[in-house]
């Protein structure tokens, strides 16, 4: 099969990391070689897949002027995901956006298993403030995005800005995930922005307080609650991104429009 | 001010560069170029050579991610040891700038006691007369010049930003560069004329150092024109004003005015300090207009386009630049020869005498063998 290079964007805290991380499991479980790639300063994409340890960033060993090899910065998690956290520079120095095009560079360059992989996902911040951040797409990394959103107004409106930004850097939009906060007529809102935006959505994650707790002790759901019906979420969710096969350029709606949608 | 905003698509020097000029001109001992180990490399070497060393915290890869604050503090250090300053300067670059580095800090961290002037600019800017402008105005916040003075240099840069704009190297969206009419060519005429019994008027209007060297067409002219016999004939202005400018600047015209005193040259009209030359023009007008409407012929060097030709239409006028940029826009403005001291700046620092020019020694030569051929 052709490996699939994903990067899921949308609202700073709207649940991207902990989404991508279940979804790397629920691939693990399924048998899949998977690589999560933390693009976050935070360097919090990984963390649930290794027991709540933090790994040493690419950026921390460049710091130091290490020669990095490819065991330096890559990590099994669970069930053999392999871990990779960018990094950054402190909070408020230097260029944190420099810093991800510099350490991916650097990871393309020493890391051989990159290729063997079914999955790859980037897990992107929230704001793309600078060019830095969508070095991965624009460096050809990404060959799929998705935009995580839930149903409220604020995640609808970056989720729209996405899109903007995706159609004007050619890149196509594989579909949107809904991660709820329990708003009314959540799922119908999304599904209609998806749809008016040209593309789909591809599952409806509930809130449940369970992915928090799995979150707070260090893991995934898939790991600590594989019987919860969530985790059955996440499972489905794995499954449509992995036999996904269509993508669109995105269109986006007008502020008017989005805010009829979500009234 | 502008009256058109063009996109100007040749290179041109950059505001960095332009505050490390400014730096030298307040007698910095040290510069420290805050960014990566080749910007503004040429210009470096070149200040070196005008006795102030340049140094730069060479920001690599790491430095672009993480900021050089340590870099910078440490480097503060060697260099107070190695060249025990009176004065540092710091510049900021592209990408100190754009990642935001406080240069003030490393200068806490350091805590040197010798005063820093930290001069937060970029490469960016459009017009580089900004670099300078940066550079004064943190002089001044560090102490180093006057308020009244930074007022003044502010008038200045305003009209050289606007004499660059009306005729000079930001008047076109491009400028082909040119090496200008023949030297011996033109030396002949000036003599022609000289011979001829015409009157000659030499306006030195030089930036700063560089009348060094525009300094020496003043002197070869008036050589020539003694060895013609027809002296009177010729009136020197040159903006040699040495109470006028910063430190530097004023060593600079007392240093030419002397070597004119020793050669024997009367300079008969004083037009400026050497830092006024954007705004000399109107004053060499109106001197023209009161007392030397009916010369023949005006040999203008330095900054040529600052010179406004209202007054000048009956003469003959010849320029000499350093700019080879410089050369079609000065032809535009009606000048029938244009001349180019190639390399000029190079040879007009770290000196403090006048300098020979390429086109002063061709007339010097060119005077010579037409009185062997008139003997033979
Ligand atoms: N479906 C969900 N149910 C409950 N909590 C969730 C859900 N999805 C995410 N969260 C919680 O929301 C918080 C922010 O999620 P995170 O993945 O860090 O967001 P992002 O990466 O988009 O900034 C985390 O504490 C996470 O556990
Ligand atoms: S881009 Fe800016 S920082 Fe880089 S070398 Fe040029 S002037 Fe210097
Ligand atoms: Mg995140």
């Amino acid at each position: 099969m052709e490996q699939k290079r994903i990067a899921i964007y949308g609202k700073g805290g709207i649940g991207k990391s902990s989404t991508a991380s279940n979804v790397a499991a629920a691939c693990a479980d399924e048998g899949y070689k998977v690589m999560i790639i933390g693009c976050d300063p935070k360097s919090d994409s990984s963390i649930t897949l290794l027991g709540g340890k933090r790994i040493p960033t690419i950026l921390d060993l460049l710091r130091q002027k290490i020669d990095v090899k490819e065991e330096d910065i890559v990590f099994d998690g669970y069930k053999g995901v392999k871990c990779v956290e960018v990094g950054g520079p402190e909070p408020g120095i230097g260029c944190a956006g420099r810093g991800i095009i510099v350490a991916i560079q650097r990871l393309k360059k020493v890391c051989k298993s990159i290729d063997d992989m079914d999955l790859i996902i980037y897990d992107v911040p929230g704001d793309i403030v600078c060019g830095g951040f969508v070095a991965p797409i624009r460096k050809g990394l990404v060959n799929e995005a998705y935009i995580l959103t839930s149903g409220e107004y604020m995640p609808l409106y970056a989720a729209n800005n996405i899109c903007k930004g995706l159609a004007k850097i050619d890149t196509p939009l594989s579909g949107i995930i809904c991660n709820s906060r329990s708003v009314t007529r959540e799922e119908e809102i999304v599904r209609k922005f998806s749809e008016e935006i040209g593309s789909k959505l591809m599952a409806f994650i509930p809130k449940e307080q369970i992915v928090q707790d799995c979150e707070r002790d260090g893991f995934s759901v898939l790991e600590k609650a594989p019987d919860s019906s969530v985790a059955g979420v996440y499972r489905e969710l794995a499954h449509a991104i992995m036999s996904n096969d269509s993508s669109v350029l995105p269109s986006s709606l007008e502020d008017e429009r989005l805010r009829e949608l979500t009234r | 001010m502008a009256e058109k905003d063009i996109s100007i698509i040749h290179p041109r020097p950059s505001s960095i560069v332009a505050a490390l000029y400014t730096l030298r001109d307040l007698n910095v001992d040290v510069a420290i170029l805050h960014g990566p180990p080749g910007c503004s490399f040429k210009h470096a070497r070149l200040l070196e050579e005008d006795g102030i060393h340049v140094v730069t915290t060479a920001l690599d890869e790491n430095g672009f991610v993480f900021g050089g604050r340590e870099e910078l503090s440490t480097l503060l250090g060697k260099v107070n040891e190695m060249f025990n300053p009176k004065l540092i300067g710091i510049v900021g670059t592209c990408v100190s700038m754009i990642i935001g580095e406080e240069l003030s800090e490393p200068v806490k961290d350091a805590n040197l006691d010798v005063p820093v002037i930290c001069v937060e600019v970029h490469a960016g800017y459009p017009n580089n007369t900004k670099g300078v402008l940066i550079a004064l105005e943190s002089a001044c916040d560090a102490g180093v010049i006057t308020d009244e003075e930074l007022e003044r240099q502010k008038v200045l840069l305003k009209e050289a930003t606007n004499v660059e704009k009306r005729h000079g190297a930001a008047s076109k969206e491009y400028l082909v560069p040119s090496r200008g009419d023949l030297k011996y060519k033109v030396a002949e005429k000036i003599i022609n004329y000289l011979k001829e019994g015409k009157k000659c008027l030499t306006i030195m209007n030089a930036k700063k150092e560089t009348g060094y060297m525009f300094a020496d067409i003043t002197v070869a002219i008036n050589e020539v024109a003694e060895q013609l016999g027809v002296s009177d004939n010729v009136i020197n202005m040159a903006n040699v004003d040495d109470t006028l400018g910063l430190p530097r600047v004023r060593h600079h015209a007392i240093s030419i005015m002397n070597d004119f005193r020793e050669k024997g040259i009367e300079i008969h009209e004083i037009i400026g300090g050497m830092d006024e030359y954007p705004v000399t023009g109107e004053k060499v007008s109106e001197l023209i207009a009161e007392k030397y409407s009916d010369f023949d012929f005006a040999v203008i060097t330095g900054v040529p386009h600052a010179i406004p030709m209202d007054n000048l239409q009956n003469m003959d006028v010849i320029s000499v630049t350093n700019g080879p940029r410089q050369v079609h826009p000065l032809k535009d403005m009606g000048h029938s020869n244009v001349i180019v001291e190639i390399d000029l700046h190079p040879k007009t620092l770290g000196v403090s005498n006048i300098v020979e020019s390429e086109f002063g020694a061709t007339m010097r030569e060119v005077v010579k063998d037409m009185q062997k051929t008139e003997e033979a």
